[in-house]
């Protein structure tokens, strides 16, 4: 298993942001680091650590309401700060407010919502400057995203940003159609790509890009399996 | 119609889905299928031999086999609203309804495997269930794309009443949603429906 610690401190994207509707919560995995990505009513997103303080739940099980989130087991609720200001055992209580959830850096640019990894760093560098982008879909692949970027590079990709070495996104081109792809590694052997284009890419472009992602992840994955 | 249902089988929670979304009432019999077996008892043998939950009696009919009784539910709906009208949309409705009932029998027996005691290995039946929600996630990406949220056109039909328990309930299997964004958007989709009812497992979020 991969040490969390170990990893370099960096922006990762962890969902595209069309994928996470106000008021939605998902989990995702960076680094073996379970997350709760969720959007508060008010449309602004947030990456947490995905648990319960209390027993351990996950957090993503949980609903959101309003701008709190709600943990499924027994109900307490979390303010965006991350503090649990609600346990619906003792409504009376005044909760202390050393009971909070672990929160990441998160932003949103390029059509994805980003989070600061690992847990617990201080951000050292900005987000990565994209474009307004839409996201079209997130591809799950089994496989490293190390493999996953070599095949990339065979597409023609262009690693963005040339000098920032943990930029976790790359650009492909599809016909005309420029393509931002986010790079998640979600464990040694897993990888998410957020993929996101300019908004007036055609419907039949898009298409097109569905299809080669399907064709990208079986790919990948026969490799992977055969190795 | 008499459902013999028990409450914790996701086969018999798609019945009982689709009468309240339909408005239909069902009247429930339920059975001690955990731990009693008694869906194998011989006065249970008679109404199906296969031994197996859910059962639709309606008057001299008695049907056992899930997608019929799904049919029959949709069809006794004076409206029909979970039939596609439309010749080419009702066959797509099939074929996906097919999916749900055959293909994704995997996920049911993960389940019942990790929650009831079945026999089965859980690891070969979950990476089984994966496979087949992620041809669901494809698809339903690409019907969004198309402007279409549903499995098999614009409009919910019989087919999401039949995939949405599987998906919903995948948690117990311990297969999480995460890689299924869009298959996420969709259930959430299916959880505003009218007369949308819950099962244990698949949390009230009210
Ligand atoms: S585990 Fe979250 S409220 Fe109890």
């Amino acid at each position: 298993m991969t040490q969390t610690g170990s990893a370099p401190s960096q922006w990762v994207p962890v969902a595209l942001s069309n994928m996470i509707e106000a008021g939605t919560s998902a989990g995702t995995v960076v680094n073996d680091a379970e997350i709760v990505v969720w959007r508060d009513t008010a449309g602004k997103a947030h990456a947490w650590e995905d648990r319960c303080p209390h027993r351990g739940m996950k957090m993503s099980f949980g609903f959101v309401r309003g701008d709190h989130i709600a943990c499924l087991y027994h109900g307490w609720e979390y303010d965006t700060s991350g503090t649990c200001q609600y346990v619906p055992a003792h409504p009376e209580l005044e909760v202390p407010k050393s009971i909070c959830i672990s929160r990441y850096g998160t932003t949103e640019t390029g059509g994805m919502i980003w989070a600061y990894t690992p847990l617990g760093t201080l951000e050292q560098d900005s987000p990565p400057d994209l474009p307004a982008l839409e996201g079209v879909r997130s591809v799950y692949i089994d496989a490293p995203v190390a493999q996953v970027s070599g095949a990339l590079e065979q597409h023609g990709s262009t690693p963005a940003g040339n000098n920032e070495t943990n930029s976790n996104f790359t650009t492909v081109k599809l016909e005309s159609t420029v393509v931002t792809v986010g790079l998640q590694q979600i464990s040694e052997g897993r990888c998410a790509l957020h993929i996101a284009v300019p908004q007036d890419t055609t419907i039949a472009t898009r298409e097109a890009l569905l299809d080669w992602c399907e064709d990208l992840r079986r790919s990948v994955e026969q490799l992977e399996a055969a190795a | 119609m008499i459902l013999h249902n028990y409450d914790l089988y996701e086969d018999c929670f798609r019945v009982r889905l689709l009468a309240s979304c339909t408005e239909q009432s069902l009247e429930l019999v339920n059975v001690n299928a955990f731990p009693g077996a008694e869906e194998k008892s011989a006065p249970y043998l008679k109404l199906n031999p296969l031994g197996r939950l859910p059962i639709l009696e309606d008057g001299e009919l008695c049907l056992r086999n899930l997608s019929a009784i799904l049919i029959y539910v949709a069809e006794q709906d004076a409206q029909k609203r979970f039939i596609p009208k439309d010749s080419a949309e009702r066959a797509r409705m099939m074929d996906w309804l097919g999916f749900a009932c055959q293909d994704l029998s995997v996920a049911t027996e993960a389940r019942a495997v990790a929650l009831l005691d079945a026999p089965g290995d859980v690891a070969v039946l979950r990476a089984k269930a994966r496979q087949l929600f992620r041809i669901l996630d494809d698809h339903l990406t690409r019907q969004s794309l198309r402007g279409e949220i549903y499995v098999a056109g614009k409009s919910p039909s019989l087919a999401d009443i039949a995939l949405f328990p599987a998906f919903a309930l995948c948690r117990d299997f311990n297969l999480d949603h995460d890689e299924f964004p869009a298959a996420r958007l969709w259930a959430r989709q299916i959880r505003t429906l009218p007369g949308f009812i819950t099962m244990p497992g698949i949390p009230d979020y009210h």
